[in-house]
């Protein structure tokens, strides 16, 4: 798949999953490369950009298994975002499929 | 590719950043591999899975890039443009600035050559004169004077010309070093990262 496609899809995937529950790094680059074939290194630039811009913050805790991991937690910000991206991936989506699935459209 | 390797590779590619920001980029790949060799994973599948370092590196700085134009006032790559005044302002200077003087300074080294050189040709014309004046008497206006004392002063006026001459070899080889360091000095600014 298209590079630069899966970018953009990748950061509404983020968002999405980040709305569920807090994550930490490890654990939301393994949630999404399992089903998204991407280089996992390109999750955490990703990540820091968006912490960058407001949209969640991080926080470090200790774990029982083993050394203290960052999580990421999603910001009021980033969910109103993650909302316009999702309805803008629907209803993109919707349109795609429509052109596909009828070949009358010009 | 190691753990090692890919962090150096990555540090590398992180040169523009600060260093507190490359230190907090490269913890979260810290972490990552220590996630990763704790559930059993070899180092090498690890750093296979996370990609190439040097264009994870990139993105951070195109991201970076990007995040410094928004603050700039919004144009977007602003400081892409920056960067390309800066070179260009660098190269004006120097054509206007270093390229005068230099042409100037060329042409005093020039001037300098011309006159070692002529005052040597002249000390050999003196010093020949009275031989010319028993060839060709009538057109020799020197053919006056004393023949001794005008080979004499030919050897003289030769000798000072030959002194000249070699002052202006030195002079010449200072000269190259000079531009040359400046050359140097200047491809250092004009290459060097921030």
């Amino acid at each position: 798949m298209n590079i630069q496609f899966k970018k953009g899809v990748l950061e509404l995937c983020v968002l999405v999953v980040l709305c569920r529950k807090d994550f930490y790094g490890y654990e939301l680059v393994q949630a999404i490369s399992k089903n998204i074939d991407i280089a996992e290194g390109t999750v955490y630039p990703l990540l820091r950009r968006l912490m960058k811009e407001g949209y969640f913050t991080t926080y470090i805790q200790e774990s029982a298994e083993g050394p203290a991991r960052k999580y990421y937690q999603i910001t009021d910000k980033g969910k109103e975002y993650q909302k316009v991206l999702l309805s803008d991936w629907t209803s993109f989506v919707a349109g795609v499929n429509t052109l596909i699935g009828r070949e009358d459209v010009a | 590719m190691t753990k090692d390797r890919f962090l150096a590779d990555l540090k590398h590619a992180l040169g523009g950043m600060t260093e507190t920001e490359r230190r907090e980029v490269l913890y979260d790949y810290e972490e990552h591999f220590r996630m990763g060799l704790a559930e059993g994973k070899p180092e090498e599948q690890i750093a296979r899975s996370l990609g190439n370092p040097r264009v994870i590196g990139k993105s951070y700085a195109i991201d970076a890039l990007l995040e410094e134009s928004r603050e700039g006032g919004g144009v977007t790559a602003a400081s892409v443009l920056r960067a390309v005044f800066a070179s260009i302002s660098l190269t004006f200077f120097n054509i206007i600035f270093i390229l005068g003087p230099f042409l100037g300074l060329v042409g005093v080294m020039i001037g300098l050559w011309a006159a070692a050189v002529s005052l040597g040709l002249a000390g050999v014309a003196v010093f020949l004169s009275p031989l010319a004046a028993l060839i060709t008497p009538r057109y020799v206006t020197l053919a006056g004077m004393n023949p001794a004392f005008l080979l004499f002063a030919g050897i003289g006026v030769a000798g000072l010309g030959v002194l000249a001459v070699l002052g202006m070899w030195k002079l010449s080889g200072l000269f190259g070093q000079v531009i040359a360091a400046y050359v140097r000095f200047n491809t250092r600014i004009v290459t060097r990262r921030k």
